[in-house]
């Protein structure tokens, strides 16, 4: 039901057959998908399955070797290793990611530390955080611009379970909003709270998968 | 425009703020610099060298403690300078291919650096001229400052580059090391008494030495060599800038117009 009216919207992320070798050995064997706004879809698959090149790919970060990807809207990217800067503090983060998004205020920003429950670490460098709060910080600079379309690789990575289940709130809240979530992972602890499972074995997509309570995909 | 100038003051701030926080680079400045032109001035015996300066044709007999002095300062430098560029840029690579990603503009990043690194340059320069005019009197001490600036310039340029091709801090720093030592080594009076070679003529910090030894011993300004020096630093420095650019390039799938992104938010489905 939902999905004819997803349908009726076009989707925010088309890929189509998309391939990627790194020196001969195929990576991705012609994926395709796609993901319409409000839909908080996951990509499971072993290690080496080729999740994190398709992310990446996505991201823009790696150039496909054939196949399209179009998107719409903007777009914001959580990368499974933290990537910030260990000499600046948490809200000169901010500063240079309100700059690079062009923000004019941080408002979300706040809102969003305050959901990760971060805002006590505002004034603190990023070298003396716990693995767990960096987490939360990369994932938060990938939120403050409200993208239309938001890749997570691993976003619960060092994340306690109070911090794992606020993760859930606040991607349910995304989706809400009308923002199209793209979860990858190796595992998929509760799989119920996506609409959508793809399962990515070996370079290829299979059929999404309508994800049942409780289903621990691994 | 005014994006640019707001991310361009930003870019700036940070990454003075990030060469603040290179603690031991600091460190290094401020104890190591006095700590070897001392030593150089007061240990080296100040036995009379003579040194040609090619560009204005002249050679001048100088004490050889001055001499080492000078050249000892400039490799000091030469490599704090570069230490300090290798680090900040190998630490914050995947910082700024985000921060690029993320719709940063790239020519800010980049000439932010630049500017960081020239105006490091010149206090370090000006800090290291400073300590050498207590133990003797330049003829020109605003032309050595600008011979040590050209030098360390240079070797922030190579510290750059540097960061763009090995991924280690410490085979960064080793090989800047190597290519200082055969530069400065090359060019030290005392240890290599043919170093007014024409060979030497290609090794990036004979501009600086040049313009050094002349600034310490003669009235003359040397020009071409200052536009010598200038001319490696820039060289330098753009392959730098062209290594960033290379690693912040980015494959972002075309975007559909603000009207698809528009219609997508007012037909979200709400649950």
């Amino acid at each position: 039901m939902e999905g004819e009216v997803l349908s009726a919207v076009g989707p925010v992320l088309g890929v189509r057959d998309l391939r990627k070798d790194y020196r001969q050995r195929p990576v991705l064997r012609g994926v395709s998908l796609d993901l319409y706004p409000g839909q908080l879809a996951g990509i499971v698959g072993e290690n080496g399955s080729g999740k994190s090149t398709l992310l990446r790919i996505l991201a823009g970060d790696l150039a496909a070797d054939s196949g399209t990807v179009e998107r719409a809207g903007l777009l914001g990217c959580c990368p499974q290793e933290t990537v910030l800067h260990q000499a600046f503090t948490v809200a000169q983060h901010l500063r240079f990611f309100q700059a690079a998004y062009g923000l004019s205020h941080l408002t979300r920003a706040f809102e969003l530390l305050e959901q990760l429950n971060l805002s006590d670490y505002r004034h603190e460098r990023v070298a003396a955080l716990s693995g767990g709060t960096r987490q939360k910080l990369n994932l938060v600079l990938a939120l403050i611009h409200d993208p239309q379309v938001l890749l997570l690789d691993e976003p619960y990575q060092g994340f306690d379970w109070e911090t794992y289940l606020r993760f859930w709130d606040l991607a349910g809240a995304l989706r809400d909003r009308g923002c199209a979530v793209l979860v990858v992972s190796h595992l998929a602890y509760d799989a119920s709270r996506l609409d959508i499972l793809y399962r990515l074995q070996a370079g290829v997509l299979r059929q999404p998968e309508q994800p049942e309570p409780g289903v621990v995909a691994v | 425009m005014t994006r640019w100038w707001s991310c361009f003051r930003t870019a700036l701030r940070f990454a003075l703020i990030e060469q603040a926080c290179n603690r031991l680079a600091l460190l290094i400045v401020v104890l190591f610099v006095p700590l070897w032109t001392t030593l150089a001035y007061t240990v080296v015996p100040s036995t009379p060298l003579r040194f040609r300066i090619r560009p204005v044709g002249r050679t001048v007999v100088m004490d050889g403690n001055i001499l080492l002095q000078i050249n000892g300062a400039l490799q000091a430098l030469s490599l704090v300078i570069a230490f300090m560029m290798f680090v900040g840029t190998a630490r914050s690579a995947l910082f700024d291919q985000r921060l690029v990603r993320a719709g940063y503009p790239r020519s800010c990043l980049a000439l932010a650096k630049c500017t960081a690194l020239l105006m490091i340059t010149a206090v370090v320069a000006a800090y290291t001229t400073g300590w050498m005019r207590l133990f003797w009197r330049p003829e020109q001490s605003l032309v050595l400052a600008a011979g040590m600036f050209s030098g360390a310039l240079v070797y922030g340029g190579v510290g750059i580059v540097l960061a763009a091709v090995v991924r280690s801090e410490l085979a960064g720093m080793f090989l800047a090391i190597m290519i200082s030592s055969i530069d400065l080594v090359l060019q030290n009076p005392l240890i290599n008494p043919a170093a007014d070679s024409p060979v030497v003529r290609f090794l990036p910090a004979y501009a600086a030495v040049q313009t050094s030894v002349a600034a310490a011993g003669l009235q003359v300004v040397p020009v071409s060599c200052l536009l010598l020096g200038s001319g490696w630093a820039v060289g330098v420095a753009a392959l730098g800038m062209a290594a960033f650019t290379a690693r912040t390039r980015s494959h972002h799938p075309p975007v559909a117009t603000n009207t698809a992104a528009t219609d997508v938010e007012q037909t979200a489905p709400v649950p």
